[in-house]
């Protein structure tokens, strides 16, 4: 059944069960893709799906109800469900459906057209060869996967609004496992795939980084001045970004709390959340509730300026909403999450960094973000993987190390930003974007 | 769900690239969850998750294709689209099917959706109420009550036509402590693959007060040194140590391919031989059990390490056509729209030769780590890393002061040939495990342990 049947079918559920303030939220996914193992073509494979998440506003209290089952008698079934989850639900809800934005910005960054099949199966192979060509240490075990995928949101409310976006990514991975002697290590590459130069870049960097981490050494511990790189400090900043969730401060969640207009990060750093952040792949004009997005500083020279709000938490602190409503999945409740969130890169290139850095580490891997981290207390501790930097060089691999600390104390002691900012692939609105940072005195447990 | 006739007109198309097997598996999931936070009910939330994965393989390539659309049409659309990525698309193979029915093994008793809301409010209500009610320093008790119940019906070329509902709950309970300037959680959150009745068996004010506790016991703990020394594990999720340590290097998933440190040890002493490591996915309700993996294999119990031996991997049917193995019914997904593949259930260490007072009391200054976090491995070197979310420093055998923001790193084969004493409280710990196939419920677990020297990351 196409949306406007579908709609027309729920919208005359609504009206029987006396349902007048309503959202409907649609989302649907399609991707496809083609890995090789070992140069041979071994997996393909292609998905669709469609959700459609209902919230009613009854009595006061919003109700939820959510399905993938596309029929008529579905459609007919589901605002008695919503009614009857609002009806237990106690939390008053505070804003109702929201009538509309005034404007929206223009959608600046375009769906890109999806490849085909059969482009991506050559993507796919090609990569599988290139791997193995680049070096004899190339082994078994190394796989590629070319991958489209596309997403289509609409949301439509009692209020009259309409909106749609439809996105989508093209996107090439390459692993690579590398034996040298006994020993194996493997490393991948995951970039947005625009042509053939792509090829050659995930295949350099995988290979390279694969091979950069045999015969990796073991450190002493005790306190290192340590860079992180752009890739490893994207990661941490996307477990901690919760602390900037205005949610998390209301409901205790927040180490920000009261921090507002107070200094909370070193003065260099900057941090920014953008729904459009220029080179990003997706990109989007409205959020989960329907109102118009906009780019804003969150962290400015080192001060807190703004939490992130939806409309209830806006509501509730008295504020602003920064349009930052947003589903963990299609069927979920409303929360807050940013976009492309983002440390503005600083002036500094890699090899000044290591430079300042003196003697140290320079971390390009971090494991067990989602149990060696807590957003709440911003305590981490966490298996790394990176070289020694000797006399302001960078030196030979380590690995078998924990690096431990505290986010908020991290993001006070920043000495120094790299000047590339690092974003990773993703096909959701959510990403993270770091430069390097030097970060004097960190714990190292080693040997 | 689908009428046997249809599935039998799938599998044909889906065989008419070339294929030489093929399989449809098609699910009806209800997903409920009640979230409280405030002393309120924050939101219910329910999803149904409806849709089919079409399979076939050539030898051991495969092609998947997933839809949402149920349709005859999206049906058949589904599995042409299947063939035609297998190979120039010919005249199918007639599939018959016949109908098997496995035992259920996994009886349910309140099944969560026919219970009143209320009934699961009210759970959910004394569970954080008694969290709040343990210290005035629980500023925040957050709650989740999650339920599924799951119907799938697999159909493939070899003629197999069966199906299987499986009913799961879980009850996650988060607290936070805070005295002004430091803010510590702890959490709790069991599950069974059972119903509402789960919950004589964990008692709600006891899921809320065992969070609370732990936020408590952080608020009061110090930073954990770094370094390495002796550690002991307790029994429960701390059984998560084999599960990232040694299991997934197991899967048929990394050892099929040749990228696993486990690869052609079968036979071989690969851990100490006190330790015997079992994977069984029969456990009656148990959160990692089911009575049919997701290829319609019933599940067994796999002795994996007995003694210090290796003796068996966990193989779903890509991996025993690449291992030349037997299937070990761990084939598994998160849903229709992943290709299922080799995974863990229950696996746990069993019982050992040790006393438990024995193994704190020869230790002479180390960690004991009482609960587990989540972690992560690579299969292909062993590395792998987990959180210890309570621990204690241990000073001359005897348990001390409590010490928070402490990981546990090493490598896998190493690890299991260093745990050189196994105690003999064996219980089991709820997780969530993710890999290829999505995020899957697992059962971790192990009686207390030492581990004779592992690196403690802290500050």
């Amino acid at each position: 059944m196409n949306f406007d049947l579908l709609k027309n079918a729920l919208v005359k559920a609504l009206l029987e069960e006396g349902l007048t303030e309503y959202e409907i939220y649609y989302m649907s996914d399609e991707s496809v893709s083609v890995a090789t193992l070992n140069k041979e073509v071994n997996s393909f494979s292609s998905s669709e799906s469609g959700g459609l998440c209902l919230r009613v506003l009854v009595d006061g209290k919003m109700g939820y109800a959510s399905t993938e089952l596309m029929s008529e008698s579905e459609m007919a079934e589901l605002p008695r469900r919503a009614k009857s989850n609002a009806e237990a639900t106690e939390k008053p809800d505070t804003v109702g459906i929201y009538a509309g934005s005034d404007s929206y910005e223009e959608l600046k960054i375009k769906k890109v057209e999806l490849l085909s099949a059969a482009d991506l199966k050559d993507y796919a192979i090609k990569t599988g060869e290139a791997l193995f060509a680049k070096d004899p240490a190339v082994k078994e075990g190394t796989s590629s996967q070319a991958i489209c995928a596309g997403t289509t949101v609409r949301l439509v409310n009692s209020h009259g609004v309409d909106l749609s976006l439809d996105c989508g990514i093209n996107a090439l991975i390459g692993e690579a496992v590398v034996g040298v002697g006994d020993e194996n290590q493997q490393d991948y590459s995951f970039k947005i795939l625009t042509g053939d130069e792509t090829v050659t870049e995930v295949v350099d960097e995988a290979v390279s980084e694969a091979l950069a981490r045999i015969g990796a050494g073991s450190v002493d511990s005790g306190k290192y001045n340590v860079v992180i790189s752009g890739n490893q400090m994207r990661s941490l900043l996307s477990v901690f970004s919760s602390a900037f969730s205005a949610k998390a401060v209301i409901d205790g969640m927040s180490r920000l709390k009261g921090k507002e207009g107070e200094k909370i990060a070193s003065e260099i750093v900057t941090i920014t959340d953008d729904p459009q952040r220029e080179g990003n792949a997706v990109g989007t004009t409205f959020d989960a509730e329907g109102v118009a997005t906009h780019r804003k500083a969150v962290v400015e020279a080192g001060v807190l300026k703004t939490f992130l709000h939806n409309r209830e938490t806006a509501l509730a602190m008295g504020k602003e909403t920064t349009a930052n409503a947003s589903k963990a999945g299609y069927s979920s409740p409303i929360g807050i999450r940013p976009y492309s969130f983002a440390i503005e890169p600083g002036d500094k290139s890699q090899d000044e960094l290591f430079a300042m850095a003196g003697d140290g580490i320079y971390i390009t891997e971090i494991n067990g973000l989602h149990a060696g981290a807590n957003p709440v207390s911003g305590d981490f501790s966490l298996q790394s993987a990176g070289f020694l930097i000797k006399d302001g060089k960078k030196a030979e691999a380590v690995k078998g190390f924990t690096v431990a600390g505290n986010f908020f104390e991290l993001m006070k002691s920043i000495s120094s930003l790299g000047n590339k900012l690092e974003r990773g692939v993703t096909t959701g609105f959510t990403g993270f974007c770091s430069p390097d940072v030097l970060v004097p005195g960190m714990s190292i447990a080693g040997k | 769900m689908i009428e046997k006739r249809l599935y039998e007109q799938i599998l044909s198309i889906a065989l008419s690239g070339g294929a030489d097997f093929a399989e449809v598996y098609c699910e009806y999931t209800h997903n409920g969850r009640i979230s409280l936070l405030n002393e309120r009910i924050e939101s219910i939330t329910d999803e149904v998750v409806s849709g089919v994965g079409i399979r076939a393989f050539r030898g051991t390539s495969t092609v998947y294709g997933s839809t949402s659309d149920t349709t005859p049409l999206g049906l058949i659309k589904c599995a042409r689209s299947v063939a035609a990525a297998m190979g120039e698309v010919g005249e199918g193979q007639s599939v018959v099917l016949t109908e098997r029915i496995f035992p259920n093994i996994h009886p349910v008793r309140i099944a969560p959706a026919s219970a009143e809301t209320s009934i699961k409010t009210d759970l959910l209500k004394l569970a954080c109420s008694s969290a709040k009610a343990y210290d005035k320093r629980i500023i925040q008790a957050a709650g989740n009550l999650l339920t599924v119940d799951h119907t799938i019906e697999i159909a493939n070329s070899e003629g197999l036509l069966t199906s299987d509902r499986h009913i799961r709950t879980r009850m996650a309970v988060s607290a936070i402590a805070s005295d002004g300037t430091e803010t510590q959680s702890g959490s709790c959150s069991p599950g069974r693959g059972m119903g509402l009745e789960v919950f004589e068996m964990f008692k709600p004010e006891d899921i809320g007060t065992e969070a609370a506790r732990q936020a408590m016991v952080n608020l009061g703990a110090v930073y954990c040194p770094a370094g390495q020394m002796p550690v002991a594990i307790e029994s429960g999720f701390g059984g998560v140590i084999f599960h990232e340590a040694c299991g997934h290097s197991l899967e048929a998933t990394s050892v099929g391919i040749g990228c696993s440190e486990m690869c052609g040890k079968l036979g071989q002493k690969v851990a100490n031989e006190k330790v015997t490591a079992i994977d069984d996915g029969t456990i009656p309700g148990a959160w990692g059990s089911v009575n049919i993996d997701d290829e319609g294999h019933p599940t067994q119990r796999n002795v994996l390490i007995e003694n210090g031996v290796l003796r068996s991997y966990m193989i779903d049917r890509l991996g025993s056509r690449r291992m030349g193995m037997p299937s070990t019914g761990n084939a598994r997904r998160q849903s229709y729209a992943y290709e299922p593949t080799s995974r863990m259930t229950n696996t746990f260490i069993d019982n050992g030769p040790d006393r438990n007072e024995d193994i704190i009391a020869s230790i002479e200054y180390g960690l004991y780590a009482k609960s587990m976090g989540g972690g992560s491995v690579n299969p292909l070197t062993g590395d792998f890393n987990f959180a210890v979310n309570e621990g204690y420093i241990v000073r001359n055998g005897k348990i001390c002061e409590a010490v928070r923001g402490a990981s546990l790193i090493g490598n896998g084969s190493k690890i299991i040939q260093d745990i050189d004493m196994v105690g003999q409280n064996l219980a089991t710990g709820q997780g969530m495990c993710g890999s290829s196939s999505g995020s899957v419920p697992t059962d971790v677990g192990q009686p207390l342990i030492r581990v004779s020297n592992i690196t403690v990351g802290g500050r």
